[in-house]
């Protein structure tokens, strides 16, 4: 399966993805190599198919959105990836100065990017209101 | 917030998460070692993907109310698509494997029915036996049975009696392809009397291209990570920046236990002598050290110049000695008897500067959270003054040494690698 074609089924949009290369099934190939199951012919083969078996994708809704972010607490979560935290840092100011009824919370995630901070979800779920979190660098 | 570098890897990732339309503001890219004023203008400016003032975007992404699509639940299976491709031209095929992304875009066995039933019998193992889960990048992992494995390994060029190994390796769950935006390396340590059965080369020109069982296990480890687990596709879920030429067929090592005055790699891992093993690294690369200081003396310290070759390198991988038998019989002769000792040198003697540690990027993403964590060596490094001295690695265990060559010359090789797991061949023989 393609990513156009994955992204299809899980309600993404493929415009986002033209131009990109296969994923999972084949997507560029001649006519008769798509005629999978057929019978070998004079000087044709059949290739095996070497790709492992991909699991299932749950589908999870995301989180019901606020009506306003008016007297709203907004957590500002830096992952780690160098300079994250600065770019953070302007966007907290920017609140500060442009929806000053917004409360702002800076945090770094604790560990390394990969790794969960369950404590610092549940602080955010306990006494925020929202979070965006900045990954990159 | 993601950069725009990272576009296709975000909308990607959260797809496959089960968050497919997760709202995403995306930023210029790099952020790293930008100034507040820019970083100022990035916030004031618009989102390069969607065109859109970014911080509005980001207001409405938390305020204006989700759709049906952003609330859907359920499985989503994904097809891998259709067992066998063709029949067609054993020409066709070639290209259609490159064009779809499913070869290391050199010349691969096509893995007709009979091939693969053919590399089957180098194992005792059912075909249909789970051998195994690998992720390729930041994704769930995919599962494999033998007979994928197989499939992969014929295309590989691999021989039957080589198949063990490489479901050695697959079972370990390590790919050879990493995502991350450094273009790391992997290299595997074989041991034991499987080195022989295979007529693998530890003798002239160990690491380079003259055997054909070193070659293909190492290209088996490539596609397997390619296929089995997704790995490799760059933008998705490789993401090294420059790549990495060790990626074609890695660094496979067998040990020189012949001529080695030391044990072997695998006996210092807890197996015995006569088992055959396969050790895996993974890092950033390996650099040969000739030209280093004393080498021309005729009194050659080779402690010293390992130390010097380290010194170089990122503390955050650990330190591979790779030693030709004629450097190794010079140190046992000086007094290093065990591997053991050579690596207690090296770790008291390869040291840093808490300043130059702190300002490497491992140490930033990686070692300062740990610190914050109260994790040690961490904690107690990041609380000591800049010009204290510290070691290189975080642990002595981080250092370890194999003996491979021919003895031509007295030369060694050293890696930015890291010890990761040891799994026996036996097993899946």
């Amino acid at each position: 399966m393609n990513r156009r074609k994955m992204l299809s089924l899980l309600g993404a949009s493929p415009v986002l993805l033209v131009g990109l290369p296969a994923n999972a099934e084949p997507t560029k190939t001649s006519a008769e190599a798509k005629s999978a199951g057929a019978s070998s012919s004079l000087g044709k083969i059949e290739g095996l198919n070497p790709k492992g078996t991909p699991p299932p994708v749950q589908l999870f809704p995301m989180a019901p959105r606020l009506d306003s972010l008016d007297g709203k607490t907004v957590w500002l979560v830096d992952t780690g990836f160098e300079g994250g935290g600065y770019l953070l840092q302007q966007i907290q100011l920017w609140f500060k100065q442009s929806m000053p009824n917004v409360t702002t919370v800076f945090r770094r995630k604790a560990g390394p990017y990969m790794e969960d901070d369950p404590a610092l979800w549940k602080e955010i779920k306990d006494k925020g209101h929202a979070a965006i979190m900045a990954v990159g660098h | 917030m993601v950069t725009q570098a990272f576009k296709e890897l975000a909308i990607l990732n959260v797809a496959k998460r089960g968050m497919p339309k997760l709202r995403i503001t995306f930023t210029p890219h790099p952020v790293a070692a930008k100034t507040p004023e820019q970083l100022h203008a990035y916030v004031e400016g618009n989102d390069p993907v969607s065109g859109k003032p970014m911080m509005k975007e980001i207001v409405d992404a938390l305020t204006v109310p989700l759709s049906a699509d952003e609330k859907k639940t359920g499985v989503v299976q994904v097809s891998i698509g259709p067992e066998k491709y063709g029949p067609d031209t054993p020409k066709n095929l070639q290209q259609f494997y490159h064009d779809n992304g499913m070869t290391d875009f050199l010349p691969v066995i096509i893995p007709t029915e009979e091939a693969v039933e053919e590399m089957l019998k180098g194992t005792s193992r059912k075909p249909d036996e789970l051998v195994g889960k690998m992720a390729g990048g930041a994704y769930p992992p995919w599962s494999y049975t033998v007979r994928q494995v197989a499939i992969n390994a014929v295309m590989a060029g691999c021989k039957p009696e080589y198949f063990p190994v490489i479901l050695a390796i697959a079972s370990s769950g390590t790919p050879s392809l990493m995502s991350s935006t450094n273009s790391f390396a992997y290299a595997a340590v074989i041991n034991g009397p499987i080195r022989d059965k295979l007529q693998m080369n530890y003798g002239i020109g160990a690491l380079g291209p003259f055997a054909q069982s070193n070659a293909a296990i190492g290209r088996a480890w490539t596609l397997v990570s390619r296929n089995l687990a997704n790995g490799g596709i760059a933008g998705d879920t490789y993401l090294g920046s420059q790549g990495n030429n060790l990626n074609y067929n890695n660094l496979i090592m067998a040990e020189n236990e012949q001529a080695s005055p030391w044990v072997p790699f695998h006996v210092q891992k807890g197996f015995k002598a006569e088992e055959s093993v396969v050790s895996l690294f993974r890092g950033l690369g390996i650099v040969p050290g000739q030209g280093a200081r004393g080498t021309s003396t005729d009194t050659p310290k080779y402690e010293e110049q390992f130390s010097d070759l380290f010194s170089v390198f990122t503390g955050f991988f650990g330190g591979l000695v790779v030693a030709d038998p004629l450097i190794a019989a010079n140190l046992k002769g000086r007094g290093y008897d065990t591997k053991d000792t050579l690596i207690d040198w090296l770790y008291k003697n390869t040291t840093q500067t808490v300043k130059d540690y702190k300002s490497r990027d491992f140490a930033y993403g990686f070692d300062y959270p740990r610190a914050l964590k109260g994790l040690e060596p961490y904690k107690t490094w990041y609380a000591m003054p800049d010009d204290a001295v510290i070691p290189r690695w975080p642990h002595r265990d981080d250092i370890n040494v194999i003996v491979v060559g021919g003895q031509t010359n007295a030369f060694f090789q050293g890696g930015s690698l890291s010890y990761t797991v040891s799994v026996s061949i036996d097993k899946w023989a």
